[in-house]
């Protein structure tokens, strides 16, 4: 009885280390196919969106009230057509302040702008973190941050 | 303009965010790794039956009585600080990679496995759960190790200072032991204190000069590769680079060898070439500067005895002089580690029903020939894939890394244990000389895990997203 225990949980032994050799290279192959389908379609590098911006007053630029803008891990704001926000208004600096997604919110940071970036009311100097509804004002165009 | 997605990114909970609302996905639970975490448990409660039954049969030689609560302690609490360690990082990193803690754990529970069986048969019967306090305590390092380097600017930042750190941890050691004592059993030469609190500084030693020569690297990747002179086809390294990198090995090898501590310079060899090979990926520079060690090697060979003499007690194992000779220079214990191979057969005498302790050390140096002679052939290759996994799964958080410093840093820490790996197993099979080498996780011992679950604690950073 003992002798056929001892045989049983022997094998067993061995063989619960070969599944979890095994279960790692499952997943491990998950991975990997994951990342073979994500090339083939071209996803390596998707767009990533995590928040929006809401032209609320449009000041004298050229800007649409009410148009939404997609925010990236980073996204920068000023006069140059090259910006992912451009805001063509002479009160606007060329690259005037960017927006930077890091530890689980949204940054603002002025780049050296000859007008300043303001949140809520407040110039900004060192960065800045953002919530969902602050006010952004850039010259003087102003958004707000949605999610 | 208006494509309203889910708003992605990381769960991180740093920084001065305001408190309303947030930019983040719901929480990641790491499911992966709690399925994961299911086979070490299963293998420790497995174990634990089988050396319960076995201690039930009172046979000459088999395992002596274990008593049934130090049995279970280890069991149940391994299994508490692995859940704990996963709940902890679900917190602190939700998005590590998921299987490298099953794979400490998995070899962490053959060890608290192999400590619990073969510490009765040694008249220590508490020496599985001293090996579980010390995977516990690994555990929390590891967490704790996840979450101060959130930035890796401390650790990036200052190569010279952690090379200080470490040269002066094994300095100071060197010193407290007296130096240079050429009667002193070679292994125990680098370590503070005695008996349940020693510490061996050279486990800590080894992190330091990865990341000494992962950060002085990566400041001089383009000068690597582009290379100094050139004779023909071979470029030499630019030496004038190199020298601060060059200095700092010598003297480590130094320390080493005056601790002699060979195991340990092969060691901190491979390293350094792995990664020099990695940064500058030229292979001349692996070729000459391998041709210098080895030419290192053989006047080393000529002026240090005992280096003499570790090899020729694998050359001459079998000869009855060498075997019975006195403990230093007797090749007792490496016939005796064979035997325990071989009589393991395929298949394995069976968990507690093995001699294993009729090798000295094997708790420790010998752990690979116990857990062969009572898991087999079969066992013994599964013990070695799962160190092939890990060795995997660094190598892949090197290659996904996008900073040559983290690259290099994880390249380096995965090589620590691969070579420590590769080291001892060839060691105990007699096919290169013997060193004292811990077996990671495994081999009995509180310094090298510790430090070896700091290394999955930094390869656990190293892997998150973000970098």
């Amino acid at each position: 009885m003992d002798y056929q225990a001892l045989l049983a949980l022997r094998i067993g032994l061995v063989v619960v280390l070969y599944i979890a050799v095994l279960q790692v290279v499952f997943v491990a192959r998950r991975e990997l196919r994951h990342e073979v389908r994500a090339v083939a379609q071209g996803q390596t590098r998707t767009r990533e969106v995590v928040g929006h911006l809401i032209v609320i007053d449009p000041g004298s630029a050229p800007l649409v009230n009410g148009a939404e803008y997609d925010i990236e891990p980073i996204t920068t704001l000023g006069r140059s057509p090259t910006n992912s926000v451009p805001i063509d208004s002479g009160f606007v600096s060329a690259d005037h302040a960017r927006i930077i997604y890091r530890d689980g919110s949204l940054w603002v940071e002025d780049l050296q702008s000859r007008n300043g970036a303001f949140v809520d009311g407040h110039k900004v100097g060192a960065p800045v973190a953002v919530s969902p509804g602050s006010i952004l004002q850039i010259g003087d165009s102003r958004f707000k941050f949605t999610t | 303009m208006t494509n309203a997605g889910p708003v992605r990114g990381n769960t991180g909970k740093v920084g001065a965010a305001p408190a309303q609302k947030r930019w983040t996905t719901p929480r990641n639970y790491r499911w992966t790794e709690l399925w994961l975490l299911l086979f070490p448990s299963l293998f420790m409660l497995l174990g634990l039956v089988t050396l319960l039954i076995v201690t039930g049969q009172h046979i000459d030689l088999r395992a002596k009585v274990l008593p049934p609560l130090l049995a279970f302690t280890p069991v149940i609490g391994l299994l508490i600080a692995l859940l704990g360690a996963h709940v902890a990082l679900i917190f602190v990193a939700p998005d590590a990679d998921e299987t490298l803690l099953p794979i400490a754990g998995m070899l962490s529970s053959i060890g608290v496995l192999m400590s619990l069986r073969l510490g009765p048969d040694l008249n220590q019967p508490s020496l599985g759960s001293k090996q579980l306090l010390f995977v516990i305590a690994g555990l929390a390092l590891c967490v704790l190790t996840v979450w101060a380097t959130r930035d890796l600017k401390w650790i990036r930042d200052f190569p010279y200072t952690w090379a200080i750190v470490g040269a002066l941890l094994v300095g100071v050691t060197l010193v407290h032991a007296g130096g240079f004592n050429p009667s002193a059993p070679s292994r125990d030469v680098l370590s503070i204190g005695g008996g349940a609190l020693s510490f061996q500084p050279s486990e800590v030693f080894k992190i330091c000069l990865v990341v000494f020569f992962a950060g002085y690297l990566s400041e001089n990747l383009k000068v690597l590769s582009e290379g100094g002179y050139r004779f023909g086809p071979l470029t030499l390294p630019p030496v004038k680079n190199l020298a601060p990198l060059l200095v700092v090995l010598g003297l480590a090898l130094l320390i080493v060898l005056f601790a002699r501590e060979l195991g340990l310079a092969v060691l901190i060899l491979g390293i350094f070439l792995a990664m020099l090979y990695a940064a500058s990926s030229r292979l001349s520079y692996i070729v000459m500067l391998g041709g210098i060690f080895a030419v290192g090697a053989i006047v080393i060979f000529r002026i240090f005895s005992y280096a003499r003499d570790r090899v020729s007690l694998i050359t001459q194992a079998f000869d009855p002089k060498v075997y019975t000779g006195a403990p230093p220079l007797s090749s007792y214990q490496i016939v005796q580690g064979l035997v325990a191979f071989g009589s393991g057969g395929v298949f394995g005498q069976g968990l507690g029903l093995g001699h294993p302790t009729f090798v000295p050390a094997a708790t420790t140096d010998y752990v690979a020939a116990a857990f062969a002679e009572e898991f087999g052939f079969a066992g013994l290759l599964a013990l070695i894939a799962i160190f092939m996994l890990l060795l995997y799964r660094g190598m892949r958080i090197a290659t996904r890394s996008r900073q040559p410093f983290n690259q290099l840093l994880a390249l380096g820490l995965t090589a620590v244990f691969g070579l420590q790996t590769v080291v001892i197993l060839a060691g105990n099979l007699k096919l290169m000389p013997l060193t004292g080498v811990p077996l990671p996780f495994v081999a009995y011992g509180g310094s090298s895990l510790l430090a070896n679950y700091i290394i999955i604690g930094l390869l656990l950073r190293l892997s998150r997203e973000k970098a």
